[in-house]
C-alpha cells in the first residue's frame, strides 16, 4: 500500500519502507515538507475525469460583492505594495504599506479570540471556502484564481494540521526548532533549515523567513 | 521616451562588470549597485553583455489588467474577508502567548494568512498597482476619507504618481 502527502506529493511505499504505514507513530511527518502523519491518504486508483464542477450558486453581479473589511482592505494595499516593489517603484510601494498599516491598525479586534476559534475558521475556509472558489474559477477558466486556490488551500490545510497538533502535543514539537514562512505563498514549515524547495510553490530556501521569538525585554 | 529601464539582480550579479564598460550613460556605475533609472536610457546593451544573466530589462509601461469575472470575485472577497478575521485572531493569541513556541507559532501563522490574503487579493482584480481598480480605489479615499487619521496625502500622491492603465482600454 502507498499513502501519499496532500502537500507535496511525497509517497510513502510500505513496501519500500518495510514498516506499515499504521505502525508510524503519530508524530511522523512527511520527510519533505513536514505534514503530519494524518494527512496523509492512501493513494486512489487513478480516478476517470470528473464532470466539469458546476460554479458555485453565486450571483454574478457586483452588487452580490461583500464589501471588503479593513483587514482585508490592509492586506489589498501590502499586496499593491509589494507589486510596486517588483516593479522597482519603492516611493509608490512606501505610501501603499502607509495605507496598508493603516487598515491593519483599523481592523476590529477579534472577540474571545481562541485557538479552538482559529482552528474553526480554517476549517471553514477548507470545507467550503475553498471548494466554492476553485468551482467558480474553474467554470470561468480562471487558472490564476484556480492557482491561488491550489496553493491556499495546501497552506492552509498546513495551518489547520499544526493548531491541531499543537492543542493535542503541546510545545515540545516546536522547542530547540526553528517556525518558517515562505515569503511567496506562506507555507508553514518546523525544521532547523527550510526545505529546499517551497513543497507548495517551488521557490528555493532563501526564500523562507525564520520567524524570531520575542526579544528578551 | 524610453519603453524598458534595466535592473540588476544582485543574487546573480558577478561583478564581471561588462555593464559598466557598454553602458552609454554610466547608468549602472553606482555606489550601491542598483542600477539608476534616471540616468537608464532603456538600450539593453548592459543586459546583452552581462555573462551572468543579471540584468534584465522591465517595461516602463504595463498593460491593462486581465478583468476578473463576477462569479470569481464574489467568493473571493468573502474568503479574504475570512483571512482577514484568522489573521487579526492569530496576531492577537500572539500578542497574549506566554509560552515562546506558541508565540512563534501563532506570529508564523498571522504572517503566513496575510500572505495567502494578498495573492487573493492579486486575482481579484488587484494585480497591478497601475489598474484602473487600483486607481478607482484610491480617488474613493481621496474624495471621502474613511476616518479623519486615514493617510489621505498617501492615496493623492500615488494617484499622482501612477498611471491608469484602463482608462482608454
Amino acid at each position: 500500500m502507498r499513502y501519499v502527502c496532500p502537500i507535496c506529493g511525497y509517497i510513502y511505499d510500505e513496501a519500500a519502507e518495510g514498516v506499515p504505514f499504521d505502525s508510524l507513530p503519530d508524530s511522523w511527518g512527511c520527510p519533505l515538507c513536514g505534514a503530519p502523519k494524518l494527512m496523509f491518504e492512501p493513494e486512489a486508483a487513478p480516478e476517470p475525469p470528473k464532470p466539469q464542477p458546476a460554479a458555485a450558486p453565486l450571483a454574478a453581479g457586483d452588487d452580490d460583492l461583500q464589501p471588503l473589511s479593513a483587514g482585508a482592505l490592509a492586506a489589498l494595499c501590502s499586496n499593491l505594495a509589494r507589486g510596486c516593489e517588483k516593479q522597482y517603484k519603492e516611493e509608490e510601494a512606501a505610501l501603499f504599506r502607509q495605507i496598508a498599516d493603516f487598515y491593519t491598525a483599523a481592523a476590529p479586534a477579534a472577540e474571545d479570540p481562541s485557538l479552538e476559534a482559529l482552528e474553526a475558521l480554517f476549517r471553514d475556509d477548507l470545507d467550503s471556502g475553498y471548494p466554492g472558489l476553485s468551482a467558480a474559477a474553474t467554470a470561468q477558466g480562471d487558472r490564476g484564481a484556480q492557482r491561488i486556490c491550489v496553493w491556499g488551500e495546501k497552506v492552509t490545510q498546513m495551518l489547520y494540521a499544526l493548531l491541531g497538533r499543537y492543542q493535542r502535543e503541546g510545545e515540545a514539537f516546536l522547542r530547540g526548532t526553528q517556525v518558517w514562512v515562505c515569503s511567496v505563498c506562506g507555507f508553514l514549515y518546523i525544521g532547523d533549515t527550510p526545505p529546499e524547495l517551497c513543497p507548495v510553490c517551488k521557490v528555493p530556501a532563501w526564500k523562507f523567513d525564520k520567524i524570531e521569538g520575542r526579544r528578551p525585554a | 521616451m524610453k519603453k524598458t529601464i534595466a535592473v540588476r539582480n544582485l543574487r546573480l550579479c558577478t561583478k564581471d562588470c561588462l555593464c559598466l564598460y557598454v553602458c552609454p550613460t554610466g547608468a549602472s556605475d553606482t555606489e550601491n549597485s542598483v542600477i539608476d533609472t534616471a540616468k537608464c536610457v532603456g538600450c539593453g546593451t548592459c543586459a546583452a553583455a552581462c555573462p551572468s544573466g543579471a540584468i534584465s530589462m522591465v517595461p516602463v509601461e504595463y498593460p491593462p489588467q486581465q478583468k476578473k469575472a463576477g462569479a470569481v470575485l464574489a467568493p473571493a472577497y468573502a474568503l479574504a474577508n475570512a483571512k482577514a478575521r484568522q489573521e487579526q485572531a492569530a496576531r492577537q493569541l500572539a500578542a497574549a502567548a506566554e509560552s515562546d513556541g506558541l508565540y512563534r507559532l501563532l506570529t508564523a501563522m498571522a504572517r503566513s494568512v496575510r500572505l495567502v490574503q494578498e495573492d487573493l487579493l492579486r486575482e481579484s482584480g488587484y494585480m497591478l498597482p497601475q489598474s484602473g481598480n487600483a486607481h478607482a480605489l484610491l480617488q474613493g479615499w481621496v474624495d471621502s476619507p474613511p476616518s479623519p487619521d486615514f493617510p489621505t496625502e498617501a492615496a493623492r500622491r500615488l494617484l499622482e504618481l501612477l498611471p491608469n492603465n484602463d482608462a482608454h482600454a
